[in-house]
């Protein structure tokens, strides 16, 4: 049925549209303009002299390194995430014992732990371990402070798969490795891959474990070295929001590629 | 306590065992130590720190055992150095302000004491004035050997926004008070204030403390004698300072604005401001920031004098000196010993004049002259040489613990959440010692 | 967080799914994993969860500034805190930003959620720029703001006549709102998403039997649509919620807690007692402090609003 078109929410939107628009219109405006350029023109003024020199400048100032860094953090909490949740997973949801259950009860117990919370102690074991100021110290916190969301995406997708599956793979004769290689695996892809991104968007846009836990420059993360132009030269606007654009491109590539998945896994991310 | 202890090594073995297992061996990462043959030195980060890297690399062109210069921005050093002078990543040799900044880690007994350093080379010790040399000593023995330079609190301003407004720079407060006036009148912020470090705000009670009830006053108060904060002088500054604040010296939104991140000295370079009172590295932050400003219109004077007040109108505040200090666990003694002996090289003490810091060793008067900038020094070795008391900064000469509620305590002030009654009672419920 | 946990929780207490002969000796056989599948996993996340948290405890009741060993301390630390007024001021503002976070957000997110769930192409477009500030860390978003809400060198010196002396973050109230304005600026896609999702999965017949009734569509919104979102809008209260209790970043980089205290919120505190002053034992009981009230607030919610007796639907995803 044919419906009036809605006035009200057109001009709602709008608003908002601007509300959201306005901020990311200067974050890319002000990257590429020069930084006399941007204070005659303030923030709202038009880029005239178009320039990439704020994100040459980035990456001299460190943030190439910031970048390989913040892309280790992220391969490796990935990779403890992928190695560990899925046996997990295929544990609480096929092993039905008590033990199993309470595993999965601790897990539940761990999304209650903002990451705040646990950061004094977790200096001091980190410190005591030898890990400080190491890309290590920071990757295992962010790994497992991502599991317990990571093992709850799994056992929902887990439990979708049919019993009738798992007697056939029986009947087969298959052991518990294979059903889990040849049955489990490839039908959690999907469970798989929100994981995947939610782990990768926790460790791409951590910040605490590393602002606490490391120091030096070849030991800094993206976040950090945003946060350290920012207390240093924050005045230095356009220099300042390049590296900000430069932080978010590889979330944007994602998001403009695999769109569902990032949707997805930031479903995750809004659960911690 | 000891199955506390016990409990804990496990954790901590615990978490080794699962790397050694090699879940982390994908991630390689920045460990800053393990290299037996460098040592690492921490200093403050900001934009005098190309002199290090220049002593550093000078020294490591003769060394065998290379230094290497690790920074941390200024905002988060202290932070940063407590918490990591405590583990294996500590570094060898650290950037600090001497006094109360390091005795707790004289306490924790993991300072070397210097004095062995010095008797094998007496230089280290003879090329520095002495009243500076002491700030670095605990119980008698030698902890640190000064680096950088003596920065002082003094009151800059703009001198083509000062000729504008027809405005001399004040000698006394009522000049200031009068120029405050007169500025405000022609559109201009009078004084610059980067509110949202806090610090820049204690400035101003450090020094008017000072004028009006001497030094002694703070020097009781951080002996543990409370009453000296319900003084009449305690008073007296305050109210003369509330006096500058609803005058509209500072303007409205200083508590928006910053010195770290270049907020505040970019207002008084623009000249949207007049004044900003700060301590003498806001010279080469000019520099790097704006040199043409630095060059031609930045002015400098003393913080003026306050009719009837006890204090010297040449007392100082400030940071008297950096020093650095040596970890206990350095496998690195011998080499660090050489390292520290560069701190009164004639590089050394011509690079810190060039960048506007002045190194407090006996060989710097010799080349005031030739530096860029033989006037500001001079003028500051003056300063310096002159001055019958130089107070530390207070959130230096108090313990670490007592920082916030410090920093707290002035913006609360400044903005009026405080009264006089209010920034007494938060004085008086700091801790000392 | 409970987006995803309330429905599989519940899940997980179901009775199994499966029937017929297999007795569970025979399951076993039928690939079923000792729990030795799980152990890398468990002993993995005990060591760097389960452990600092257990280590938040006993710090608690320690003073520690970093330097050599804790001491034992008994109860002090909670006995200070309870008697500092800066610790009861931060409990207030957490409490506040989070109630004017769920007070802000929740109307705009459904409102938006709600039009985005229509069939229309253009929304579909609209959604996907709306979408983007989700996408910037909260480092990121803080940075961006503090360099936009700059008073002389960011958009308030351009718009005197909005921001007056653009003293926002000096002033209590203006940085109150700066928070609450930041979070709804970077969170509300988030649960805008949960709500467009929960709108599309309402039966069109409901609203055709609403048509022929004659109901306008502010009728519709209001008996059909709000009352169909129950759950989704208890999902999103409670991630606003324990969202809101752990911000930090965004405290951290555009307030330091200030002016004077006043968005120092409880969490914010925590880091400063312990990363600032070296109190880590007080900076712990904060802490300890703060996964109680979090747990508490999430259990409450839960309880109250019947969530855990709902069925396990995948409303909100």
């Amino acid at each position: 049925m044919r419906r009036r078109p809605n006035y009200l929410a057109g001009v709602g939107v709008t608003l908002w549209l601007f509300v959201v628009g306005l901020p990311l219109y200067v974050m890319l405006g002000a990257g590429v303009q020069s930084r006399p350029d941007y204070n005659a023109g303030g923030p709202l003024g038009f880029p005239d002299h178009f320039t990439l020199d704020n994100y040459v400048d980035s990456f001299s100032n460190g943030f190439g390194r910031y970048f390989v860094n913040t892309l280790i953090v992220t391969a490796s909490v990935v990779a403890i995430v992928v190695l560990l949740v899925p046996p997990l997973a295929f544990t609480i949801v096929r092993n039905r014992g008590r033990t199993t259950s309470g595993v999965f009860r601790l897990f539940l117990l761990g999304l209650a732990i903002p990451a705040q919370a646990v950061i004094v102690p977790m200096f001091y074991v980190i410190s005591e371990a030898g890990l400080y100021d190491n890309l290590i110290g920071v990757i295992l916190p962010t790994a497992a402070f991502c599991m317990p969301v990571c093992v709850l995406i799994l056992t929902g997708t887990m439990r979708d798969i049919t019993n009738d599956l798992f007697e056939a793979m029986a009947i087969d004769g298959a052991d518990t490795r294979r059903v889990f290689f040849q049955l489990v695996v490839p039908l959690s892809k999907s469970g798989l891959s929100t994981v995947v991104v939610f782990a990768a968007l926790q460790a791409w846009n951590g910040f605490l474990f590393p602002l606490v836990l490391t120091q030096s420059e070849e030991s800094k993360v993206i976040t950090l070295g945003l946060y350290n132009f920012q207390t240093q030269h924050g005045v230095e606007i356009p220099g300042l929001l390049a590296a900000v654009v430069l932080s978010t491109v590889p979330v944007l590539l994602v998001y403009l590629f695999a769109r569902r998945a990032l949707v997805q896994g930031l479903m995750g991310v809004g659960g911690k | 306590m000891k199955t506390r202890a016990r409990f804990r090594r496990a954790v901590a073995g615990g978490a080794a065992l699962v790397l050694s297992l090699g879940l982390a061996a994908c991630g390689s990462g920045g460990s800053s130590s393990g290299d037996s043959d460098e040592f690492h030195v921490l200093v403050y980060g900001d934009a005098t720190n190309r002199v290090e890297e220049r002593i550093v690399a000078t020294f490591n062109k003769t060394s065998e055992v290379k230094a290497v210069l690790d920074t941390v921005p200024g905002a988060d050093y202290q932070q940063k150095l407590q918490t990591v002078i405590n583990t294996p990543q500590a570094p060898d040799v650290f950037f600090n302000w001497g006094g109360g900044s390091i005795s707790p880690f004289v306490e924790a007994d993991l300072l070397l004491p210097l004095d062995d350093m010095i008797k094998n080379e007496p230089g280290l010790k003879s090329n520095f004035l002495p009243s500076v040399f002491e700030t670095a000593q605990v119980d008698g023995k030698t902890y640190g050997v000064p680096m950088r330079g003596t920065q002082p609190v003094l009151l800059f301003h703009n001198k083509k926004v000062l000729a504008d407004a027809g405005v001399e720079p004040p000698r006394t407060w009522d000049d200031l008070l009068a120029a405050v006036k007169t500025l405000k009148a022609e559109g201009v912020t009078p004084i610059a204030l980067g509110g949202g470090d806090r610090w820049t705000t204690m400035m101003w009670f450090e020094y008017l403390y000072d004028r009006v009830a001497g030094p002694e006053l703070f020097k009781s108060a951080l002996a543990g004698d409370k009453e000296v904060w319900e003084s009449a002088d305690s008073r007296k500054a305050l109210d003369m300072l509330k006096e500058l604040i609803d005058a509209g010296a500072f303007g409205t939104n200083y508590d928006s604005v910053k010195f770290t991140d270049g907020g505040s000295p970019a207002l008084l370079s623009s000249g949207k401001a007049a004044f900003e009172l700060m301590g003498s590295w806001a010279y080469s932050t000019q520099q790097d920031a704006d040199p043409d400003f630095a060059k031609n219109d930045l002015g400098y004077g003393a913080f003026p004098s306050v009719e009837g007040g006890k204090g010297d109108a040449a007392n100082l505040v400030g940071n008297t000196n950096n020093f650095y200090s040596v970890r206990k666990s350095t496998e690195h003694a011998d080499a660090i010993a050489e390292f520290l002996q560069l701190m009164y090289s004639d590089e050394f003490v011509e690079s810190q004049l060039a960048i506007g810091n002045l190194p407090t060793t006996t060989n710097t008067a010799k080349f005031l002259d030739a530096a860029d900038n033989p006037e500001y020094l001079k003028y500051q070795y003056d300063l310096v040489d002159k001055a019958p008391a130089f107070q530390l900064s207070w959130d230096q000469a108090y313990p670490p613990k007592n920082m916030t509620p410090i920093y707290v305590a002035v913006q609360q002030f400044f903005n009026g959440q405080l009264d006089a009654d209010g920034f007494i009672k938060a004085m008086q419920a700091l801790t000392t010692a | 967080m409970v987006s995803l946990t309330a429905p599989v929780a519940k899940d997980g207490h179901r009775p199994a799914r499966t029937s017929g002969p297999a007795g569970p000796a025979a399951r076993r056989r039928t690939g079923r994993p000792g729990i030795g599948w799980a152990l890398p996993a468990v002993v993995f996340f005990a060591l760097f969860a389960v452990v600092p948290l257990v280590l938040v405890a006993v710090l608690s009741f320690t003073t520690w500034s970093g330097l050599g060993s804790p001491e034992f301390a008994g109860f002090d630390n909670w006995v200070t805190l309870f008697h500092d007024p800066v610790m009861i001021k931060s409990l207030w503002l957490s409490v506040l930003l989070t109630v004017l976070g769920v007070v802000v957000q929740t109307p705009l997110s459904i409102l938006l959620g709600v039009w985005a769930a229509g069939p229309q192409r253009n929304r579909a477009v609209l959604s996907a720029v709306f979408f983007v500030p989700l996408l910037l860390s909260a480092t990121a978003v803080s940075v961006l703001w503090r360099a936009l809400l700059d008073p002389n060198f960011g958009v308030p010196s351009q718009a005197a006549w909005l921001f007056g002396d653009g003293n926002l973050l000096g002033s209590r109230t203006g940085a109150i709102s700066v928070l609450v304005l930041v979070s709804a600026w970077q969170f509300t896609p988030l649960h805008a998403l949960i709500y467009q999702g929960a709108t599309r999965a309402i039966p069109a017949v409901l609203y055709q039997a609403a048509e022929i009734d004659g109901a306008g569509r502010v009728r519709q919104f209001f008996h059909i649509t709000l009352p169909q979102l129950r759950n989704s809008i208890i999902t999103s209260v409670i991630l606003m919620v324990v969202g809101g209790l752990t911000t930090f970043d965004t405290v951290l980089i555009l307030t330091q807690g200030g002016p004077g205290t006043d968005t120092t919120i409880s969490a914010y505190y925590m880091y400063q007692k312990a990363f600032k002053g070296f109190e880590f034992g007080a900076g712990a009981a904060i802490a300890l402090l703060l996964v109680l009230v979090a747990t508490a607030v999430s259990l409450v919610v839960v309880r109250v609003s019947g969530y855990d007796r709902m069925a396990g639907t995948k409303e909100g995803m």
